[in-house]
């Protein structure tokens, strides 16, 4: 029978040309080529990531720039951030990186230590740094080289909905005084005065909140020299807080938790939405937070501040600006860079987008011309410059998987699987595992 | 088909006269007439060759270039710690030491060895049942057909991902239904012991393309041996079990070694579905997410091609034990 014997080749051949497909999913993806450059004239890449607004804000400052630069032109790429770190990597490797782009957390020294970032002291004669805050600075500083130059500051902190306090008739804490069992009473509180979609706290687990939480305890997530620098009693502690506010109905139950982690837009997060009271976050998240959720949102000071061994919170910059190290216009893509951070023009477009500016000349010049949101912002930050601890550690190369692990075993614990405990030490492991591998 | 044949034959009667005035003018033996006209017969195949390879070309140099460089390229690269941004690094065997103490490998293996085996006979399970419905004669056959079709093309789209995202959520379609008749839903896709599941149901939704190879089968049965097999007294299961199945063995095993190997390499919906995590705490982590998290996500490039030639060993060998297999339970008929 003809058609048995085809079927069988048909069946061989098409098994075969599947295997052999398997392992595409390995190739180097090409990226744009270099765009054209006309009459001598210099084309730079700016790549960042974002949503529209952003992008908006940031190309009228562009704008200005070319402008005022002429013989300069600028290519944005604006990206959406759950795939702006994989496409950067793809484009670094391909030796076809933006000339100018966004990065942040542990991601300067991850680039950085791999030889992907320009050295700015090469183009010190065209970009400043004198007018920069000393601790947003440190963040782009590593093994002794500056590698990024910060967009602006940031702290890592309490968003608060009054609306919701005054729906369940709970007071705004003393955010000078309170301490993790005060922040644990209120979002309890808080839950039981509410509908039941409605939660006293969002699940407050995550990279940054565990850094907070060991700074106070006179630890912190990593060691100056690279290592894991949380203790598991520390993790534990963590977990066991917060999984029995999880479990009591202070914070959502875990299916919810879960499903929000894959959600990073303000819109969709449960305090954009106006259903909770408190929210651990970072200070420039605001306004996005503010608008998605048409509430007064306020800001305070994280719990334990003063009633552990030492201050948790810390200015960060929220970003830096970075330069390929391959970039054929270091000295244009510097004075891009100088454009964005120093001057007041720039900053009249992007105001606080990027964290409160780390220029204090730029930030005194467009204080008044702040809107109410970022005024708020940028009130609270200078509130607690006094008072913040010593500049983040920030983690070493390989410490980028550190939020994954940590919401893994997050799930693990709030579904109940894994014990606090168990969950704590595998914690410490993993990211310990992840430095050595980095 | 016959007029094409036609032009061809004039052709090489043709050409022979031309070419021999030529030979016939260097003169020659009767041997020299038969070593002509191989040498005549070499040319046209050397011709007619050099026209394979100008027709073979763009195939061959995409097969080169983007499949079988990028493997052996891979194949390199999972002896070497190469981070992307750095030059490759010759380390031996330590990536492939290192995936069997890799805790997060065994779970990945696990969740997709159970997809696939879960996933893989309920898809063709659901498609030979459908396709022998259908086989029966409805009406509209061609409809019907295009219907069970689309999921096919569909299911492994973004789109259709964040659909069953929405779908399978704690405020998603399913959960209104079973509000709608009191019961309370789960948070399906964000449960780690339900997530897997509704990629599998996902998957076995995609039913249509094995189908419609079923239908095809279906079709080339020649009736008369059901026709024999009624006048003996087969009742209608004994003809499906002794007729319908066994002739259909080549098919079964073809759509059984293609949706497996498709299944071992999920990672659209995976990626879509948990944002790219495989969470919730690693319940969708699929080999291939796997690979790619280690690959993009932190940079380990040596570590994802170590992982990728063992999915491609592992694949060959449950490709090879179902072929070894097939020998004892399809039945070719000749």
């Amino acid at each position: 029978m003809m058609r048995c014997n085809d079927a069988r080749a048909f069946g061989r051949r098409a098994a075969g040309c599947a295997m052999v497909t398997t392992l595409l999913m390995v190739t180097a993806c090409g990226g744009d080529s270099d765009s054209a450059e006309a009459g001598g004239d210099v084309t730079l890449r700016f790549a960042w990531w974002g949503n529209q607004e952003r992008a908006e804000l940031t190309q009228q400052a562009i704008d200005v720039f070319t402008e005022e630069n002429p013989n300069i032109g600028i290519e944005p790429e604006s990206v959406d951030f759950d795939s702006y770190f994989d496409r950067l990597a793809t484009s670094v490797a391909a030796d076809d990186a933006p000339d100018v782009f966004t990065l942040g957390g542990a991601y300067p020294r991850e680039y950085g230590d791999r030889g992907a970032l320009l050295d700015l002291s090469t183009v010190e004669e065209h970009l400043s740094l004198d007018n920069i805050d000393e601790a947003a600075l440190s963040n782009g500083f590593f093994s002794g080289v500056q590698y990024g130059v910060p967009t602006g500051v940031n702290t890592y902190a309490v968003v608060a909905n009054p609306e919701v306090f005054e729906e369940a008739g709970v007071e705004m804490p003393d955010d000078d005084t309170w301490t993790w069992d005060d922040f644990v009473e209120i979002a309890q509180e808080i839950s039981d005065n509410t509908p039941d979609d409605t939660y006293g706290a969002v699940d407050p687990t995550g990279s940054d909140a565990l850094d907070l939480y060991s700074r106070q305890r006179g630890e912190s997530l990593y060691t100056e020299d690279g290592e894991v620098g949380i203790s598991e009693e520390t993790v534990q502690d963590w977990w066991d807080m917060t999984s029995a506010m999880s479990e009591s109905g202070a914070t959502p139950p875990a299916s919810i938790t879960a499903e929000l982690a894959g959600q990073a837009a303000p819109e969709q997060t449960l305090m954009g939405r106006g259903l909770a009271g408190m929210q651990l976050d970072w200070s420039n998240q605001l306004n996005a937070l503010r608008s998605a959720s048409g509430a007064p949102l306020e800001l305070l000071r994280a719990p334990g501040e003063t009633s552990n061994e030492a201050p948790g919170m810390w200015l960060q910059a929220s970003q830096v600006y970075a330069i390929g190290a391959n970039t054929d216009h270091p000295e244009e893509a510097a004075q891009l860079v100088d454009f964005l951070v120093n001057s007041v023009e720039a900053a009249e477009f992007t105001k606080a987008d990027r964290g409160i500016p780390a220029n204090s000349e730029v930030l005194e010049a467009i204080t008044p011309k702040l809107d109410e949101d970022t005024t708020v912002q940028s009130e609270f930050v200078a509130e607690v410059t006094p008072e913040v601890g010593d500049a983040l550690i920030i983690g070493p190369t390989g410490s980028t998987e550190t939020p994954f692990i940590l919401e893994r075993l997050n799930d693990e614990v709030l579904f109940g699987r894994v014990g606090t405990a168990d969950a704590a030490s595998q914690f410490v492991e993993r990211v310990a595992e992840e430095i050595d591998q980095g | 088909m016959r007029a094409d044949r036609g032009t061809a034959m004039s052709e090489t009667t043709q050409r022979p006269s031309e070419s021999e005035t030529g030979d016939i003018a260097g003169g020659g033996s009767p041997a020299g007439f038969v070593d002509r006209h191989r040498r005549k017969r070499g040319s046209l195949a050397k011709r007619e060759g050099r026209a394979v390879f100008i027709f073979l070309g763009p195939w061959f140099i995409g097969l080169v270039g983007i499949t079988i460089g990028p493997i052996l390229a891979s194949l390199y690269l999972s002896f070497t710690r190469y981070s992307l941004l750095e030059p490759p690094e010759w380390i031996g065997l330590d990536n492939f030491r290192r995936m069997f103490e890799d805790e997060r490998f065994y779970a990945a293996l696990q969740v997709t060895v159970t997809y696939v085996l879960v996933s893989v006979p309920l898809q063709l399970a659901l498609a030979l049942a459908l396709a022998f419905f259908l086989d029966r004669g409805v009406r509209g056959l061609a409809i019907y057909r295009s219907v069970y079709y689309l999921p096919s093309l569909l299911g492994t789209s973004v789109a259709i991902a964040i659909l069953w995202r929405q779908v399978f959520g704690t405020e998603g379609l399913l959960n209104q239904v079973l509000a709608m008749v009191g019961i309370e839903g789960e948070a399906w896709v964000s449960h780690p012991d339900y997530a897997l599941g509704t990629l599998i149901v996902l998957n076995v939704w995609t039913f249509g393309s094995p189908m419609v190879i079923f239908l095809a089968g279906l079709r080339q049965i020649p009736t008369m041996y059901y026709e024999a097999a009624e006048v003996d007294g087969a009742g209608g299961f004994t003809k499906f079990w002794r007729i319908t199945i066994p002739l259909l063995t080549p098919i079964i095993f073809f759509n059984l070694v293609l949706q497996l190997i498709g299944a071992f390499q999920t990672f659209t919906q995976a990626f879509v579905i948990s944002g790219g995590t495989g969470g919730p705490s690693d319940a969708t982590l699929f080999y291939t997410l796997y690979v790619y998290q280690r690959g993009f996500g932190s940079f380990e490039m040596g570590y994802a091609s170590a992982l990728a030639w063992f999915l491609l060993v592992l694949i060959a060998g449950f490709t090879v034990v179902n072929f070894w297999a097939a020998k004892r339970w399809v039945h070719y008929g000749d």
